[in-house]
């Protein structure tokens, strides 16, 4: 009982934290600075997002490009990420070829790479996603890495008490162990590929929520420019609670994977 | 008769340090284990008795002597799963059912999977968890933590039972029931246990027999048959035998805590 109440107070507090946000905005935009072509009420940016939604669905092509390089990249990040973040737990001599490169490419801004990227790549696909995937691969590599290097000491002897072989000791132990490190890294890469996106449709893209956003932005279309924001911010949320989920699932055991 | 089943003979245990003389764990440890046999090892702290259930176990390598399982080397049995371990802590994975705990070490051997999991429910109902399979560890109390523990370890059937303190970290009322609890699934299994514990009462009450270390390195400093019929239950705890073998083994063990320099230097 004291819980859920505990839970219906952070409600309360959660949506009229979103709500007085709103408001300041909405009278910022009315009364105090009052130029369209600096600040526009929430209002008006839900109507223009409504009627690019549904009236000249002028939003969709934007949302869907994005997407895809999104999903391209996101999934190549977990597809690459994942597996060489394990095997260098498991190999000192993959760990030392691979870290070295690792903290170089972490560490340099990915902006930097991506006149270079889109010099090689050309204005395709390619340039855009492999620039969600420089922003994606590194927080689940290191995860997915750390995750298994960290795996309880308690359980690899249990492993072998139990006379378990190398590849039951991975299957049964060192990878579910992983698992909720792996899953923080997916959620860390769910931000910066969306910042991947909009770096990378900035530069010479003709479409995508970067691309709106920037282009909003060089002829003063505050309405429009928020509203790419605003569905930037969406996505981001949306891919949260996707993996809330998916942890919620995988992970039964962690009890604040199930709430909040 | 048959042999022994475990049998060690001068069993040493050493880790070299750097730029010294190694540290001797324990040394010229010999112990006969016949099959069906209680045995309980007490000592004081740090005198090497969980290292030794670990060296037999195979989770350490020792450094001399041998260690003999139904007559064969430990190295040429090794990959065998010939001993149940059950953890101090109770080592469950937290990703894991209790069923699915106990099938850790049954699960994948060949067996018709149907058969492992029939064999991993029928240990849990014998350490009286039937109903909660498919409980997480988190969801459980200490008490049944370790009742999963113990069924995991009686699970793949073993010829001997290795506890390592299992009931130290459960509440004094709990531990008392669990005491209880293991003298009747040793009756119902019979299997061979060493019993590796800092309490006296409690070795006393379990085994047929109660080895007690001294400080370290460790060594055997005596050995006691337990004259206490069977089966015991609480009451045997103020049987004058007992209280009489309690004295006498905490009169040695108090020696051995002086010897060490007295129970500040541990």
């Amino acid at each position: 009982m004291n819980r859920s109440r505990r839970n219906l107070d952070s409600t309360i507090l959660r949506v009229g934290s979103v709500l007085a946000g709103l408001v300041f905005w909405h009278f910022l935009a009315t009364t105090v600075i009052n130029d369209t072509t600096f600040l526009v009420s929430p209002i008006v940016v839900v109507a223009t997002g409504y009627e690019m939604l549904f009236v000249n669905g002028e939003l969709y092509p934007h949302l869907f490009a994005s997407s895809w390089i999104f999903f391209y990249g996101f999934l190549l990040a977990i597809v690459a990420g994942v597996p060489l973040g394990f095997v260098m737990a498991l190999s000192p001599v993959v760990r030392d070829y691979v870290n070295p490169w690792m903290t170089t490419l972490y560490t340099t801004p990915r902006i930097a790479f991506a006149p270079v990227l889109l010099l090689w790549f050309g204005v395709s696909g390619g340039a855009k996603v492999s620039i969600v995937f420089l922003g994606c691969v590194f927080p689940i590599l290191i995860n997915s890495y750390y995750g298994m290097r960290v795996v309880n000491r308690e359980y690899v002897e249990l492993a072998r008490s139990f006379r378990l072989n190398s590849r039951a000791l991975f299957f049964k132990i060192l990878l579910p162990a992983s698992v909720p490190f792996v899953l923080s890294g997916v959620r860390l890469a769910i931000g910066r590929g969306l910042t991947g996106v909009a770096i990378a449709e900035w530069f010479g893209a003709t479409e995508g929520l970067g691309y709106l956003i920037f282009f909003a932005g060089q002829t003063l279309n505050i309405p429009i420019l928020f509203v790419g924001v605003a569905v930037f911010a969406a996505l981001g949320i949306f891919g949260f609670e996707v993996v809330r989920r998916v942890e919620a699932y995988a992970t039964p055991w962690k009890t604040d994977a199930r709430g909040s | 008769m048959a042999g022994p089943v475990l049998e060690l003979r001068n069993l040493n245990k050493e880790i070299p340090r750097p730029g010294g003389d190694p540290f001797i764990i324990f040394k010229n440890i010999n112990l006969t284990v016949r099959d069906g046999e209680f045995v309980s090892i007490v000592g004081p702290s740090g005198c090497g008795k969980t290292t030794l259930l670990r060296v037999i176990n195979g989770l350490m390598p020792h450094s001399g002597g041998q260690i003999l399982i139904d007559g064969k080397s430990a190295e040429e049995v090794n990959q065998e799963l010939l001993m149940g371990f059950v953890f101090q802590g109770a080592s469950l994975l937290p990703w894991r059912t209790s069923l699915k705990n106990v099938l850790l070490g049954v699960e994948g051997r060949g067996q018709n999977a149907k058969d492992t999991e029939q064999r991993a429910r029928k240990h849990l109902e014998l350490v009286g968890l039937s109903g909660f399979e498919n409980y997480y560890p988190h969801q459980l109390s200490g008490g049944m933590q370790q009742r999963v523990n113990l069924a995991r370890a009686l699970a793949v059937n073993p010829r001997i039972l290795l506890m390592d303190e299992p009931f130290a970290s459960l509440d004094a009322q709990t531990r008392n029931f669990m005491q209880l609890e293991l003298l009747r699934i040793w009756r119902e299994t019979r299997k061979t246990v060493i019993f590796v514990t800092h309490m006296i009462a409690e070795a006393i009450l379990l085994s047929d027999r109660v080895i007690v270390f001294s400080h370290r390195p460790g060594t055997v400093r005596s050995e006691f048959q337990v004259p206490l019929p069977r089966p015991r239950t609480m009451d045997i705890k103020s049987d004058p035998r007992f209280l009489d073998l309690e004295n006498v083994v905490w009169k040695q063990i108090e020696e051995e805590v002086n010897a060490a320099g007295g129970f500040t230097q541990m």
